[in-house]
């Protein structure tokens, strides 16, 4: 097994990670202030302000998938170290993010849709859920498989099983009749005057924060095999 | 292909000298049908027969889990499977070989199963008899190629009984939805159309090419 660590991976990791920092330190005062300056809605108060977390934590939920599945295609193929660093990385910032959606999601649903309304089994939240058990179950089957090596092989394979899994289940819960009771993706024009702005900056700015999540933990993990290389490497020297 | 057909001769006739894996799903299946008659004593039969095939499909899905679990655990012994990963030829024949035996099993279980759910519960199927073991058929293909692909992953982790259905039932959902949905329709009226097996022979196609494609890696050691 041919493995990088971080004198390879490391240090563009920790340079892009210093960029993403910054582009973020820049936009989140103004993402926090678009947001506070924003018009109130009309009907829904000041609750519809969770339109400015919820749908950029989806996106990121989903491309945290999309990150795991090809990083860990890559480690399959080419059965390098830094590759299933990177799909750990996607799984674990994907699961914050996927946790977040399922958070803000019922806070709204339950003031939009009257008391008791936390949860619908709707096609788009039913979906959710599951992509985030997939995300518990690639986390647990890599913390329960012993060695580093096999389980990185086996979460590659799951992950890859994962992301065949959306188009499946979106097509499955949507033909036994998920209500569609979740809002439509935004429609251009959509949104009431002022509202725009600080939606795409709340995409713009999470966007960021999940590349710089993915980097940072992609760094750290790849600081932590190579600790544990240099750990070993005396013992490998002098068997005595 | 020799290696598939070897497994598979080999695994049904360990299996039927042992009779260990037949034997626990079916008693695990009946336990199961007999708690559900405790679940809802006395329903009306209209209710009865609405969530038949829901409750039919989570005892097959349970009873599958039990079974596939077991899939690898004879290997495990003497260290078997590394004897298996150095058999010839493309690793993907040994998928197929263990996913038909357990396909055969499963299969078994569930026929016999059905028998005493149709005969405690009081219904009539027979009529759907033929389009039922096609559906049976369709879903269990999508089942036991995720299960053993997942099953050689799980029997080599710690706390295998609790990961493989951590791992399996987030895949299967969709399949098991499929198959309630295709049970009750044919049960209902029609029989089994188009429209409702195109899904499950969509999801045995794919999970039965994932796992023959991705069955090479889980045995890299």
């Amino acid at each position: 097994m041919q493995s990088r660590t971080a004198s390879g991976a490391g240090v563009p990791a920790a340079r892009m990670r210093a960029v993403l920092g910054w582009i973020l330190a820049g936009l989140a005062p103004v993402y926090a202030w678009t947001v506070w300056k924003a018009p109130l809605d009309s009907v829904q108060g000041v609750m519809q302000k969770i339109l400015y977390v919820h749908p950029p934590t989806a996106y990121g939920a989903y491309l945290g998938f999309v990150v795991t599945a090809v990083a860990g295609g890559l480690f399959l193929w080419r059965g390098r170290e830094d590759h299933d660093r990177l799909a750990v990385a996607g799984a674990e910032v994907g699961t914050v993010f996927c946790t977040l959606m399922l958070i803000t999601g019922p806070i709204w649903a339950r003031g939009a849709w009257g008391p008791g309304n936390w949860w619908v089994w709707d096609a788009r939240l039913t979906l959710t859920l599951l992509l985030w058990f997939v995300y518990l179950a690639y986390l647990l089957l890599r913390s329960f498989t012993e060695g580093d090596e096999r389980a990185a092989r086996f979460a590659s394979i799951y992950g890859i099983v994962g992301i065949v899994l959306i188009p499946l289940n979106y097509w499955i819960i949507d033909l036994v009749g998920g209500r569609a009771q979740h809002p439509q993706n935004i429609e251009r024009g959509s949104l009431g005057t002022g509202m725009g702005l600080p939606f795409l900056v709340g995409n713009l700015t999470l966007f960021f924060a999940f590349a710089y999540l993915i980097v940072l933990r992609w760094q750290t993990a790849m600081l932590e095999s190579a600790a544990e290389e240099a750990a070993l490497a005396p013992a490998d020297r002098d068997p005595g | 292909m020799n290696v598939a057909l070897a497994l598979l001769w080999k695994d049904l006739l360990c299996e039927w000298r042992s009779r260990d894996r037949l034997v626990a799903m079916m008693v695990f299946s009946i336990l199961v049908v007999v708690v559900f008659q405790f679940a809802w004593p006395s329903l009306p039969r209209e209710q009865v027969e609405t969530l038949a095939p829901g409750v039919l499909w989570v005892i097959y899905l349970f009873a599958a889990l039990l079974g596939l679990g077991r899939t690898f655990t004879l290997e495990l012994e003497n260290d078997a499977l590394t004897a298996l990963a150095l058999a010839p030829g493309t690793r993907g024949w040994i998928f197929v070989g263990k996913a038909a035996a357990s396909f055969v099993l499963i299969g078994t279980v569930q026929a016999l199963t059905a028998l005493v759910f149709v005969l405690f519960f009081r219904l009539d199927w027979r009529g759907a008899a033929l389009p039922l073991a096609l559906v049976v058929v369709l879903a269990d293909l999508a089942i036991v190629s995720v299960g053993t692909l997942f099953s050689a992953m799980s029997a080599r982790s710690r706390f295998r009984e609790v990961l493989l259905p951590i791992l399996l039932i987030p895949t299967l959902i969709p399949v098991l939805a499929a198959a309630v949905r295709a049970t009750t329709a044919t049960l209902a009226g029609p029989g089994l159309t188009l429209p409702l097996a195109q899904p499950l022979v969509v999801m045995a196609g794919i999970y039965a090419i994932l796992g023959f494609l991705l069955f090479d890696p889980v045995l890299d050691e």
